[in-house]
C-alpha cells in the first residue's frame, strides 16, 4: 500500500521530468548543496558560538541570521522533495535517507527551541548574555544532528 | 598542463591508495561537505555584515568567524587534492572542475581585496556607517563566487569535457 503511493509519485509528470530530463536532477542537486551550505553553515556557526567559540559576537545576531537559514531550508525542502519524487520508492526504503530526514527534523525542532531560549536569555539580561548550560547542551546536540544529516545524506549514494 | 600533470600522477602511490581504499571516497565527500558548510557559514556572516546588513553587529566581531572559513577551506583543499589524485584524468578534462577552480582562484583574489582594503576600514564602522562601494562589491562578489563554486562542484559528475 505504502509502496503504491511512492510508486505513483514516481510516475507523476514532475517526477519523470526530474528523473529523465537532461538537467533536472543535476540542477536540483546543485541548488540542494547551496541550501545545505546556508542551513548547516548558519546553524553550525550558531551552535559553535553558543558553545563558546567566536566569542564577541552577540548571540542575538543569530535570531536574525536564523531567518536566512530558513530560506536555505525552504530551498532544500523544495529541491529535496523534487529529487525524492524521482526515486520515491527507493528513497523511502533507504536507511541513510530515513536517518537523514530524522536528523533534519530534529535539527529544525532544536533550531526553534534555541531561538526561543535565545530570546528568553536575552530578555533576562542587558546585552552581556550568559549562555546557560542547558542551551549549550542543546547546541551540541544540534551540531551533532547537522553533522549526522550530512554523513547520512552522503551515504544514501553508497548504502542501499 | 592540467592533463599532463594528471597523466603523471596516474598509478602513482597516492592514486593507487585512494582508488584501492574502498571506504575512503565517501569519507572524503563527507569531510568536503562539512568543510563547505563551515566555509559558507562563516562567509555569510562576514560578507552580509560588510555589505551593510546586521548593522547592529560590529564588523570587527563578525570578522572573528574567519577561522571557520579558513578551516573549511583547508579541509576542502586537502580533500579536493585527494579527489583529484584519486581520479585525475576525469577531473583534469572536466569543464565543471575547470570552471570551479577558476572561480576558487577569483574568490581567493577577492579575499585578498577584503584583507587589504576592507578589513583595515571596518574598525571605525558603527551601526550608522554606510558600507562603502568597495565593501559591497567585495561582499557580494564573495557570496556569488562561492555559490557558483558550489554549483559547479556539484555538476562535475554530470558535465563532460565541454
Amino acid at each position: 500500500m505504502e509502496q503504491n503511493i511512492f510508486t505513483q509519485l514516481e510516475n507523476t509528470p514532475v517526477a519523470i521530468w526530474v528523473g529523465e530530463s537532461l538537467w533536472g536532477y543535476p540542477l536540483l542537486l546543485s541548488l540542494h548543496v547551496v541550501g545545505l551550505a546556508i542551513v548547516v553553515g548558519i546553524f553550525s556557526m550558531r551552535d559553535m558560538r553558543l558553545l563558546g567559540l567566536f566569542s564577541g559576537l552577540q548571540p542575538v545576531a543569530f535570531i536574525a541570521l536564523s531567518k536566512l537559514a530558513w530560506v536555505g531550508f525552504i530551498i532544500n525542502g523544495i529541491t529535496g522533495f523534487l529529487l525524492f519524487t524521482s526515486q520515491a520508492a527507493t528513497f523511502v526504503n533507504s536507511t541513510p535517507f530515513l536517518i537523514k530526514i530524522s536528523c533534519i527534523t530534529a535539527g529544525m525542532v532544536l533550531a526553534g527551541v534555541i531561538q526561543s531560549r535565545l530570546r528568553g536569555e536575552l530578555a533576562d539580561s542587558n546585552g552581556d548574555v550568559k549562555i546557560s548550560k542547558a542551551t549549550q547542551l542543546i547546541a551540541l546536540l544540534s551540531l551533532s544532528l547537522w553533522m549526522s544529516a550530512i554523513i547520512a545524506g552522503r551515504l544514501i549514494a553508497y548504502i542501499f | 598542463m592540467l592533463e599532463s600533470f594528471a597523466l603523471s600522477i596516474v598509478d602513482g602511490p597516492l592514486n593507487i591508495w585512494i582508488v584501492s581504499t574502498y571506504w575512503l571516497w565517501p569519507v572524503l565527500e563527507i569531510i568536503h561537505f562539512t568543510g563547505l558548510s563551515l566555509l559558507l557559514g562563516g562567509l555569510i556572516i562576514i560578507d552580509l555584515r560588510i555589505v551593510g546588513h546586521f548593522r547592529t553587529l560590529s564588523p570587527v566581531v563578525t570578522h572573528k568567524f574567519l577561522p571557520a572559513v579558513l578551516v573549511g577551506f583547508g579541509l576542502n583543499f586537502i580533500t579536493g587534492v585527494l579527489f583529484f589524485y584519486g581520479d585525475p584524468l576525469r577531473y583534469a578534462v572536466n569543464i565543471g572542475f575547470q570552471i570551479k577552480m577558476l572561480l576558487v582562484v577569483l574568490a581567493g583574489l577577492n579575499a585578498l581585496l577584503y584583507y587589504w582594503k576592507i578589513n583595515p576600514l571596518v574598525h571605525s564602522w558603527n551601526s550608522n556607517t554606510e558600507s562603502p562601494r568597495i565593501a559591497k562589491f567585495v561582499g557580494y562578489t564573495s557570496l556569488s563566487l562561492w555559490t557558483a563554486v558550489l554549483l559547479c562542484g556539484r555538476l562535475i559528475p554530470y558535465v563532460g569535457t565541454g
